[in-house]
């Protein structure tokens, strides 16, 4: 009974079995809901399109331009000149979260960021990332990032485990929030629906309201967690331009 | 919990998402971002362009208000000595034509002063010639003689005097 588990609605089945080389490759719950958030996403961009852009924009075209230009201001303050070249895969990030982290709230629905497995592996790919682009930037200097500026030499053999542990930690760390951020949510919500459907009917109202309440607050949320993964990412891929 | 329990999906959500993902941002980076970016673009350049016209139109809205400014005032000094100079002129005008006037008076005074003496003389010639003719004749009545010329002259002279004087009073 999920009023008796309120992790139960984490877990997943299969509803379209494939396997590939003997892995399992099923499409389950989740999967549909992430396809129909980018799904979402991707009509209204493009109806924001087709509709033609206008010097003097519409209310949709206003929307989609206030995202563009946060995105295009945060990729600017964090990695700098050279950003914008990294524009799309920021700005199609932060779409994919926002859109995983709503679509979540639908009754019935998945949130696929809630599977520690997906932000872990968003995460790891944005680290390897990092790492390609810092190689490929600085070359062997890139190593310099693990000495911060300043440290007298004495302390360099102790800085750079702590300096590797910190970039270790960096992709754990952008994972977890994600994922323990959407697990507490949506955990806190189905405790309260479960109140709501097994308290009596005179104090049932009580955690109704509150579920209201919190979902509104999850949407913010599902937006805020958006903006710190991107962020942080951009910080990351800023600070592997930079060096420091 | 289910999100470390479900192994078996773990690949499953792994793969898809990542595939999921690269498929929106092909899809996203080919249809819909170059679009929105290069409107943001062209309306940011269309703002810069505005804003630097209307600080260009500022400019020479500003200059051509120093060039009228200047030019006012150089046509309010030309006014000035304009209006100067025709006060002056109206003086000297009003001056030359004073003095014009006080001259012709004073010649109409002088003329009117000789033609009053010449009237004058003509008259008191005349009243003589009157009076010379008059005096003679009433002497010869009174007489009943012929006076002599010098007699007449004498007496002619003498009678002539006498009314020029009493008129002389007279005037």
């Amino acid at each position: 009974m999920s009023q008796e588990n309120p992790l139960h609605h984490f877990e997943l089945e299969p509803i379209v079995p494939i396997e590939v080389m003997g892995i399992d490759l099923s499409l389950n719950k989740a999967i549909f809901a992430m396809w129909g958030g980018m799904a979402i996403v991707f009509i209204l961009f493009m109806l924001v399109v087709k509709g033609g852009l206008k010097t003097i924009p519409g209310k949709m075209q206003s929307i989609a331009e206030i995202f563009m230009e946060f995105i295009k201001g945060m990729v600017g303050e964090f990695i700098g000149k050279e950003g914008m070249k990294y524009f799309p895969f920021v700005a199609t990030l932060f779409f994919f979260i926002m859109c995983c982290n709503l679509i979540g709230l639908i009754p019935g629905s998945y949130t696929i960021t809630s599977q520690l497995v997906v932000t872990g592996t968003f995460a790891t790919i944005i680290f390897i990332m990092t790492l390609i682009i810092g190689f490929a930037k600085h070359g062997a200097h890139f190593l310099s990032i693990l000495v911060p500026p300043g440290v007298p030499k004495i302390m360099i053999p102790v800085m750079i485990p702590i300096e590797i542990i910190s970039m270790l930690a960096r992709p754990l760390s952008l994972s977890v929030r994600l994922f323990a951020n959407m697990t507490a949510g949506h955990t806190v919500l189905a405790v309260l629906f479960g109140l709501v459907l097994s308290a009596p009917g005179w104090i049932s109202w009580m955690p109704f309201g509150f579920t209201i309440v919190i979902n509104g607050l999850e949407i913010a949320i599902a937006l805020i967690q958006a903006y710190i993964f991107t962020t942080l990412t951009c910080v990351y891929i800023g600070d592997v331009i930079k060096l420091h | 919990m289910p999100q470390f329990e479900q192994v078996s999906v773990f690949a499953s959500l792994g793969f898809w998402s990542v595939v999921s993902f690269i498929l929106l941002l092909v899809l996203l980076a080919k249809f819909a971002f170059p679009p929105i970016l290069a409107m943001l673009e062209a309306r940011e350049n269309k703002i810069t362009g505005d804003i630097r016209g209307a600080e260009d139109l500022k400019a020479e809205a500003e200059k051509l208000k120093r060039d009228f400014e200047a030019q006012l005032k150089t046509a309010h000094e030309k006014a000035s000595t304009i209006v100067q100079l025709a006060s002056e002129e109206a003086r000297k005008i009003q001056e030359k034509t004073l003095d014009e006037t006080q001259a012709k008076c004073r010649q109409m005074q002088k003329e009117t002063e000789h033609e009053i003496q010449t009237s004058r003389n003509q008259i008191l010639s005349e009243i003589r010639g009157y009076v010379s003719a008059l005096t003679i004749t009433s002497a010869e009545k009174i007489l009943k003689r012929v006076l002599t010329e010098d007699d007449k002259k004498r007496l002619v002279d003498e009678s002539i005097d006498e009314v020029v004087k009493s008129l002389e009073k007279q005037a």
